[in-house]
Formats: C-alpha cells, sequence, structure tokens
C-alpha cells in the first residue's frame, strides 16, 4: 500500500509529500521530519515572506497612474470578479426559471431588495459625511499655507515692484555713449530676472503644498465608497434580476406571446377573404416567434471564468495542431538526415518569429478564408459542438489558435528529431534481422523509443503556447485571459492594478497546473525511470 | 438603397394596417454591438439595462472593442452586427478613406462630451504666456492663442509639439486641428502620400486609442490630447494633466458619436434595425430626463451603470462628474457643464444631413479627400450615409405607443441643421454651403469656384 502511494506520488510529480507518508507510516521519523522541513516548511515560510514583504513594500511606492495593491486589495479584486461572474450566471438562470421555483426567487430577490435599498441610503449618508470631514480637513489643514502663500506672494510682489522702479530709474541715469554703464543695467536686469524667477519658485514650492494637501488619501472616505459601491452594484443586480424573474422572464414572455396566438385564433374563426389572409400570416409568425423566444437565453457577457476555460480551449487547439504539425516532420527529421538539411534553414528562420508577428498574419489569412463567420460552414460546424458551442468560436480564435501553434511547434519539433535521430543502433539492427516494414518499424520501435523525448519537447510547447495565448488574445481581442487583460487595463479605475495582479496568480497557477500535467504524462511513457526535472 | 426605402414604406404600410402595439417583426434577435470604452456610448448600454431592446424582443450582447479599426472592421466583416461610432467613421468607410465599406447610421447618439487636456507643464508654459490663465478659474473659453509661443519655442528648437487624438476620421481630430488652427497654429494636411497628415504641421497629430492617453501623455509621448469622457476627467484625478477646453467651446452643440451598421446587415434586417433604433431612442430620452428644476434624474444610476468593468470600467466617481453635467478643468476648479453630454435634447438624435457634410468639409479641409468636389458630392455623399427615413419610421411608432412626445422629433425638416456661428472662431457652418463654409477657413484646403465648375 505504502509503496503503492508512493510510486503515485511519483508519477504525478508530487514527490514533496514523499516524507509525510513515510512519516505516517512510521518510517525514520527524524529523516522525515527534516524532509519535510525542507520541501514543504521552507517554501510555505519562503511564500509568508513574500507576501508580507509585498503588503509592507505596496503601500510605500505609490505612481501617479495608482497605487501598487496590497495582497488584501488584490484578494478583494479576486472577490470582485467572482461576484460579477456569480452574479451573471444568475441572471442566466433566472431568465429560464419558471413556475414555483420563479416565485420563490422572485420574492427572496424583493426581500433582498428592500434591505438593500436601505443599506443604500446608508451608505450614501456615510459617504456625504466623510467628504464634509475630509473637505474640513483639508481645508484646515490648507489654511496656514495659505496664508503663507498669500503672504508670500504680496511681498515679492512689492520687492518685484521696488526693485523695477530701481530699474526704471537706473535706465533714467544710464547716459547715451557709457558702455559700461549699459552693461551694468543689463547685468542688473538679468539679477532681476533670476530673483524673480526664485521668487516665482518659491511660490509654486508651497501651491504645490497646498496641492498635494488637496488630493490627500482619507481612509474612511475611500472606505464609505468603496462600502456604497457594493451596495449600489447589488442593487442594481437585484432590480436587474427581479425584471428576469418577472416581466422579462422567457416563460413569462412565451406566455404573453401565446396568449396573442390565442386571440389571433379566436379571430381566425371568424374572418374570411382579407381578413383571414391578414390574420394567418399573423399566427404564423407569431408561431416562429414563439419558438424562437422558446430557446432563447440571456445574453451573458463574458466573465473571467468563463474567459478562462476559453483560453484553456484555444490553447489545447493551438497545441493540438502544433503537436500534429511538429511530430511528423520531427520524425521525418530524425529519420532522415537529408531531411533535415532541409528543414534546418526554416526552423532557424521562423523558430524566434515573435506570437505578436504571426497574429496579424493569422487573423488575414484566416479572414481571408471566413469572410463571413456567420454563414461559413466550418465556424457553423465547430460551434454546434455541443459544449464547445457555447464558447463562440470565431475567426479571431482560430487565429489565435494558430499563432499559438506557430509559437509553440518549434520545441516538439526538435526534441522529436533528437529523439528519433537518438535511437540505439541496437534497436535498429534488430528490427534490420527482424525484417520490419517501414510502418512497423516506425510503430514499433521508433516513436516508443523517441516517445520520452517527444513529451519532454511537448511540455516545453505546452508551455510557450500558454505564454503565447495571452499576447494573441490581448491583440485579437478574441475572449480570453488576454482580453480581459486588455479591458481591465483601459478601464483605468482604481480597481486595474489589483485585477492584473489577480490574473498574473491565475495564469501563474494554471501554467504550473498544465506542467505537472505533462510531467505525469511523461513519466508515464519513460520506461527508463529517467527522472525529470521540476 | 432603393431596396431600404421600399422595404421602409412597406413596413409603414403594415405598420398602419396592423396598428403599432405590437412588437416588430424581427429577422434576428440575437445580437452583437461594439462599444469603445467612452462614457458616450451610454445610448447601447442604457438600452440592454433598462431593457428597452428586450422591450423590443431583442437579445443584445454589448461587447467592448480595443480600438476603432478593430470595431469597424467587426461591423465590416459581420462579427458585428452595429456599434458605436465616431461620426467620420461611416462617412469615411463609404467614401473609401482608410477601409472601404458602405456604412450607415440612422441614429446619432450624442453631441459634444470631448475635451482637450494638456500636460502639466505645457499649461504652466501657456499660464506664462497669458497671465489672465494664471488663476484657480481662468475665463473660458480658452483658446489656442497661449500655446502659439510654445510651439513656436519647440519649432526653433527643432522639435514639433506632439498632441494625441483618437482616429484619423474622429470627431477629435478635426476639433483639435479647428481649435489649433483657430489660433492660427498649423495641425499639418494629410495629402496621397502622407497618410499621417502631417505636412507643413506645426504641431504633429498621432493616433491613440482613448484608454491609452492618460497613460501615454504622463509617459510623455505626447503633451496633450483631444477624447471623450472618462479620460480628461481621469487625467485631472491622477494629476497628470489640464483639460483647457472642451468641444462644447469648440463647437457648440457638436455632433459626436453614431449608431454604425453596414448597409447589406441593413438591407438584411430592415425591422431588427428599426426595432434598434426604437430601442436607442428610448434610451437617449432616458438618459436626458430631467425633473422640474432641470436637474438630470437617470445620470447618477447611468453612471453606475457605466462603471461595471464589462461596460466603461472606470471609477464610478471619476465617470459621474460629466455624466451629471460637472467637468473638472483642475482639482479646484469645478464647474456646472449640463450640456456637456446631450443625447436627446435639441433633436440630436436625429441623423442630420448637415452634420455628415461639415465631417465632409473637414476631411477636405485637411486634405483627406484629396481632390475638389461639387457641393452636390457633399449632398449625395451625406444622404448615402444618413438615414433619417428609419428613424423617423422609428420614432413614429414611439410616437404611437406613446414612449416619445411629438415635440422631441423634428418631424417635417428636410434634415438641415440652420446656419450657426457658434464656432471657437465665430465663422457660420450652413450645411447647404459646404464649399463657402470650406473657403471661410485660413489654414487648409480651399476649392476655388472655378476649378468646382470644370467638374461639372
Amino acid at each position: 500500500m505504502k509503496y503503492k502511494i508512493l510510486k503515485a506520488l511519483d508519477v504525478a510529480g508530487l514527490q514533496f509529500l514523499d516524507p509525510v507518508v513515510r512519516l505516517i507510516c512510521g518510517e525514520e521519523p527524524k529523516v522525515q521530519l527534516s524532509k519535510i522541513g525542507r520541501f514543504i516548511v521552507v517554501p510555505v515560510i519562503a511564500f509568508v515572506v513574500f507576501l508580507w514583504a509585498w503588503g509592507y513594500v505596496a503601500p510605500k511606492h505609490a505612481t501617479k497612474s495608482g497605487e501598487v495593491p496590497t495582497p488584501s486589495v488584490v484578494a478583494n479584486a479576486a472577490d470582485g470578479i467572482w461576484i460579477f461572474h456569480k452574479r451573471e450566471n444568475v441572471k442566466s438562470r433566472d431568465y429560464l426559471l419558471q413556475g414555483e421555483r420563479k416565485n420563490t426567487s422572485l420574492k427572496k430577490a424583493q426581500e433582498r431588495l428592500v434591505i438593500v435599498l436601505e443599506e443604500e441610503k446608508k451608505a450614501s449618508s456615510l459617504v456625504t459625511e466623510a467628504q464634509g470631514a475630509l473637505s474640513e480637513r483639508i481645508a484646515q489643514l490648507q489654511e496656514p499655507h495659505k496664508r503663507e502663500l498669500e503672504e508670500l506672494k504680496a511681498l515679492n510682489k512689492s520687492v518685484s515692484q521696488e526693485r523695477k522702479t530701481a530699474l526704471s530709474n537706473l535706465a533714467e541715469s544710464v547716459s547715451e555713449d557709457s558702455v559700461g554703464e549699459k552693461e551694468a543695467y543689463l547685468e542688473a536686469l538679468r539679477d532681476h530676472n533670476r530673483l524673480s524667477d526664485q521668487e516665482k519658485e518659491s511660490e509654486k514650492l508651497i501651491s504645490a503644498k497646498i496641492d498635494e494637501i488637496a488630493g490627500m488619501k482619507y481612509q474612511p472616505l475611500i472606505d464609505a465608497r468603496f462600502e456604497l459601491k457594493l451596495v449600489a452594484e447589488e442593487k442594481q443586480f437585484l432590480q436587474k434580476r427581479i425584471e428576469y424573474l418577472s416581466k422579462n422572464n422567457r416563460s413569462e414572455k412565451v406566455a404573453e406571446y401565446e396568449a396573442k396566438l390565442g386571440e389571433y385564433k379566436a379571430t381566425l374563426a371568424s374572418a374570411t377573404g382579407k381578413e383571414l389572409e391578414r390574420t394567418g400570416s399573423r399566427i404564423l409568425r407569431q408561431e416562429e416567434r414563439i419558438e424562437r423566444v422558446a430557446d432563447s437565453s440571456y445574453a451573458q457577457p463574458w466573465t473571467f471564468p468563463r474567459q478562462i476555460k476559453r483560453s484553456l480551449m484555444c490553447v489545447f487547439f493551438g497545441f493540438i495542431l502544433a503537436s500534429m504539425i511538429a511530430i511528423p516532420i520531427g520524425i521525418l527529421c530524425g529519420l532522415s538526415s537529408v531531411f533535415m538539411a532541409a528543414m534546418t534553414p526554416f526552423i532557424a528562420l521562423f523558430k524566434p518569429v515573435s506570437p505578436i508577428v504571426w497574429l496579424p498574419i493569422a487573423l488575414i489569412v484566416v479572414g481571408g478564408f471566413i469572410p463571413d463567420p456567420d454563414k461559413h460552414w466550418f465556424i457553423g460546424a465547430i460551434n454546434s459542438i455541443p459544449i464547445i458551442g457555447a464558447y463562440d468560436l470565431n475567426p479571431a480564435f482560430i487565429a489565435s489558435a494558430i499563432t499559438v501553434a506557430l509559437c509553440s511547434l518549434w520545441p516538439t519539433l526538435v526534441n522529436t528529431a533528437l529523439g528519433v535521430a537518438s535511437i540505439d543502433r541496437d534497436h535498429i539492427n534488430v528490427a534490420r534481422v527482424l525484417r520490419l516494414g517501414f510502418w512497423s518499424r516506425l510503430f514499433k520501435i521508433v516513436i516508443p523509443s523517441a516517445l520520452p523525448l517527444i513529451f519532454a519537447g511537448l511540455r516545453i510547447s505546452l508551455g510557450v503556447g500558454w505564454m503565447v495565448l495571452i499576447a494573441a488574445e490581448l491583440l485579437s481581442s478574441s475572449e480570453g485571459i488576454g482580453k480581459f487583460v486588455w479591458d481591465m487595463f483601459n478601464n483605468g479605475s482604481s480597481d486595474s492594478f489589483a485585477q492584473m495582479f489577480v490574473v498574473v496568480f491565475v495564469v501563474g497557477l494554471i501554467g504550473m497546473i498544465l506542467d505537472r500535467t505533462m510531467i505525469v504524462f511523461q513519466r508515464l511513457v519513460s520506461f527508463d525511470e529517467a527522472p525529470t526535472s521540476i | 438603397m432603393k431596396y431600404i426605402k421600399r422595404s421602409i414604406i412597406a413596413i409603414l404600410a403594415a405598420g398602419i394596417s396592423f396598428g403599432f402595439a405590437e412588437q416588430l417583426d424581427v429577422e434576428k434577435d440575437e445580437l452583437k454591438f461594439g462599444f469603445i470604452k467612452l462614457t458616450d456610448c451610454a445610448p447601447i448600454v442604457i438600452a440592454k439595462e433598462k431593457g428597452f431592446f428586450d422591450d423590443e424582443g431583442l437579445s443584445v450582447s454589448v461587447i467592448a472593442q480595443p480600438n476603432w479599426k478593430t470595431l469597424l472592421d467587426n461591423v465590416i466583416n459581420g462579427e458585428l452586427d452595429g456599434a458605436h461610432m465616431l461620426s467620420g467613421q461611416p462617412i469615411a468607410a463609404t467614401i473609401g478613406f482608410g477601409t472601404k465599406a458602405h456604412i450607415i447610421t440612422a441614429f446619432t447618439m450624442d453631441l459634444n462630451g470631448n475635451g482637450i487636456t494638456v500636460s502639466n507643464g505645457i499649461w504652466e508654459q501657456m499660464q506664462e504666456n497669458d497671465e489672465a490663465l494664471d488663476t484657480e478659474r481662468p475665463a473660458h473659453p480658452i483658446t489656442a492663442d497661449a500655446l502659439v509661443p510654445v510651439v513656436e519655442e519647440k519649432l526653433e528648437e527643432g522639435e514639433k509639439l506632439q498632441m494625441g487624438m483618437v482616429f484619423p476620421v474622429s470627431t477629435h481630430n478635426y476639433e483639435l486641428r479647428y481649435w489649433l488652427a483657430a489660433s492660427g497654429i498649423h495641425p499639418g494636411m494629410y495629402t496621397e502620400t502622407d497618410k499621417g497628415g502631417r505636412t507643413d504641421a506645426q504641431v504633429e497629430l498621432s493616433v491613440t486609442p482613448p484608454p491609452m492617453m492618460p497613460a501615454v501623455l504622463e509617459a510623455g509621448n505626447i503633451q496633450g490630447y483631444c477624447v471623450g469622457e472618462p479620460w480628461n476627467q481621469q487625467a485631472v484625478a491622477k494629476g497628470i494633466g489640464v483639460p483647457v477646453t472642451t468641444n462644447y467651446d469648440v463647437w457648440k452643440n457638436n455632433p459626436e458619436k453614431v449608431f454604425g451598421v453596414s448597409a447589406s446587415w441593413a438591407e438584411e434586417n430592415p425591422n431588427t434595425h428599426l426595432a434598434v433604433v426604437k430601442a436607442l431612442i428610448r434610451a437617449g430620452k432616458w438618459l436626458d430626463e430631467t425633473d422640474a428644476s432641470g436637474t438630470l434624474v437617470n445620470r447618477i444610476e447611468a453612471a453606475r451603470i457605466l462603471s461595471r468593468p464589462d461596460y466603461v470600467g472606470a471609477d464610478f466617481d471619476v465617470i459621474k462628474n460629466s455624466m451629471t453635467g460637472f467637468f473638472y478643468f483642475q482639482k479646484t476648479d469645478k464647474r456646472p457643464m449640463p450640456d456637456f453630454n446631450v443625447f436627446y435634447k435639441y433633436h440630436c438624435t436625429y441623423p442630420w444631413y448637415s452634420d455628415g457634410i461639415w465631417f465632409l468639409t473637414q476631411m477636405r479641409r485637411w486634405g483627406q479627400i484629396t481632390e475638389s468636389k461639387p457641393a452636390s458630392w457633399y449632398h449625395e455623399t451625406a444622404k448615402e450615409v444618413y438615414k433619417p427615413d428609419v428613424y423617423l419610421t422609428a420614432a413614429k411608432m414611439l410616437l404611437e405607443e406613446g414612449n416619445i412626445d411629438k415635440s422631441d422629433i423634428p418631424w417635417n425638416t428636410d434634415g438641415y441643421k440652420p446656419a450657426t456661428s457658434e464656432f471657437i472662431d465665430g465663422i457660420t457652418y450652413d450645411g447647404r454651403d459646404p464649399i463657402g463654409y470650406l473657403n471661410s477657413h485660413d489654414i487648409g484646403n480651399k476649392d476655388s469656384l472655378e476649378s468646382l465648375a470644370s467638374l461639372n
């Protein structure tokens, strides 16, 4: 049992749990404890120290574009993203609800709305209060500076006036042909200008102080506004929800249309001639409308979790495409040195090209093949696949996937070629002795012995693809993590910075999981127990 | 075109015989509309959030676009059904400046709403040049006169002042040019070979997407920009620039954004188009609703909706300023501007031919239209793009449903607004006489009547 678990952990790349299992089984507690200390406690401490350092440094580093968010602000932002997602899901469900469940939800929402309206009133009075307190405080703090500035301005003005009179007196007294006196006048004028500049500078210093006070941060106001924002958003959500549970609910709409249809049918019974024609076409149209509404769904906006799923789908599309190109070519390269020589310039030339360059090319090419996406058979076909279709695959998605493929196929290609080229001579000889044909030699000898290296290549490819994808989505504005990043950046709100940090952790975490998964595959196909790098 | 007219007449006839209380038979009920993160996308967002689209039996997704070019491309290639567009975009696309495609509009989304912001450094220099600006609340309108010495100084150093606008055919480009040229600063000409519009420029203009403006200004790549809200208020809030003027001062109640769709889409979906315009008119009305004292009653709620991350997404407090009729020119200088955004008043949602012609004259003035064109061409082109028929049909239905008042809509206009001279330089614009207007400016292309005579 123990060894089975240990083996599973080993294959899954979770070796850090190894000592825990051994400890539980009572095997050399001392050794295991020191291992736990090294592989579990140390990383955890490092992470905690990182969080602490982050929380300590962040508030000290403010730019004009915003403050570096602390861990708690980032957690709040993550929460906001999640709430938005949940609310959209609720609305989308509400639209489809019917009967008793709809009514109970409606009642609940209405009850909640009453509370929220009350809360909103409270929150907004708190904001006004805080605003009042802040402006009072600002005025108080600015008061001495303002007085100082006024005094300084008056002083500077009188001094400057004095100098000006002195200068004009000097100018009067300068005789026409004295070069020296004129030089002296110029010197005096220069002095005057220099002093005026200095005086202005000193005034500016004080105004800067006043401005700084005007822009001061006032935590109670920030908190009150945040509170109000939360409440106001919930209010909006509830109002919209109530709409989707009452008059804009699907079943309500259908019922309404059906009632109309009934009316028409009643008229039809007594209609003749022109009247019949009109009512007939009305009935048909009404039936069509009912059919359309009956399987309509709520137009749900893209939320981050859905965008993540779409990104994952895009990376797998690209990854599979890359593998389908890279593995066969890699095998051919490994088998034939002539083919390898032919491919080398292409590999060398295209490998370093950035996704930013591939993407517009891919967009143009895809756009050329699919001019009218709504009516194109390919888009129609992939969107009719059950689960995938819900993610609205469009040309931008395909272009992003192709970009991922173009950037990520190289490690697989090179590794496959290497793996195939370095097959043990003995294996080839055995194949010769057995007089295996090309295909059986390929599938029985070449591919199996190259598999570990192919998978090592695939693992790198997937990592590269995941990195490239975000950039591709950002450029092509294909819904996904990249588009989310771009939208949030464009929002330029006080949350934007924190939302970026959320993305950093999400992308990192998913990248890590993908990598771990590939390690498992790699281990499963490695028959030589070769250790893989972390 | 004839097809559209005919189908509209047919619908009208049908409508009359059926009575208007019924929902339109839309050809397509799941629609995708694009928008750019600016507060003037409000009519689309409000029509969705307040259920006006739902009332027409439409299920609409509203999708943020990264920039104006992508937005237009997505409308052309059918990825989007329609979009929040710059007034110049349907016109430029139709005449083939930039991407060529026949785009039409039957709904003007708003008036005004832009500002010109300069960096703190430039503002200080302007204050040095003009003592009157050196107070906490300088008198408005502020012309570019105080900017002239700054531009000249730069030129002597062998540099040109750099300013940002959002798209070559955007209102912002023309307004910024107008503001500069009104003070004798040459903003550069577009020519056959110079698609960047920098020939002879004293100040060079370049394209930056709206949401990027504050960041680019802060980075020092540009020293000023003209953009819609909330990106001017954002500059004030972050303390990186000073809005010197709004386009309300450059041209009082100028047309800003339109709702554009491709002509082929409108042809295939005439009823859907009508339904959409109906919902948008109602959204405009909702946005401009006032109480007895003239306060805009729905704007706070609108600002709250727009501040959602999937719409404009900027902070509520930043959006709120301009949306509720206030504008911060500096942190200490908050002024009421009730008409900063107009969504319904002054018959503004009507697709005026004269608006289209103004944009055409600007395209000609700055060389985006490279050849002289006769006045008749201006009128024809405007009629190709602006579709008051659709608008009036939709408005008529709304009137019969009791959703709007009769006085809200200019029923009997020929599509030309009366001549106005409410520009920063006081020059009169009359849409009926584009050539005369073109020739009344000092800087920019002029078309002599003789050369036009030879064309005819």
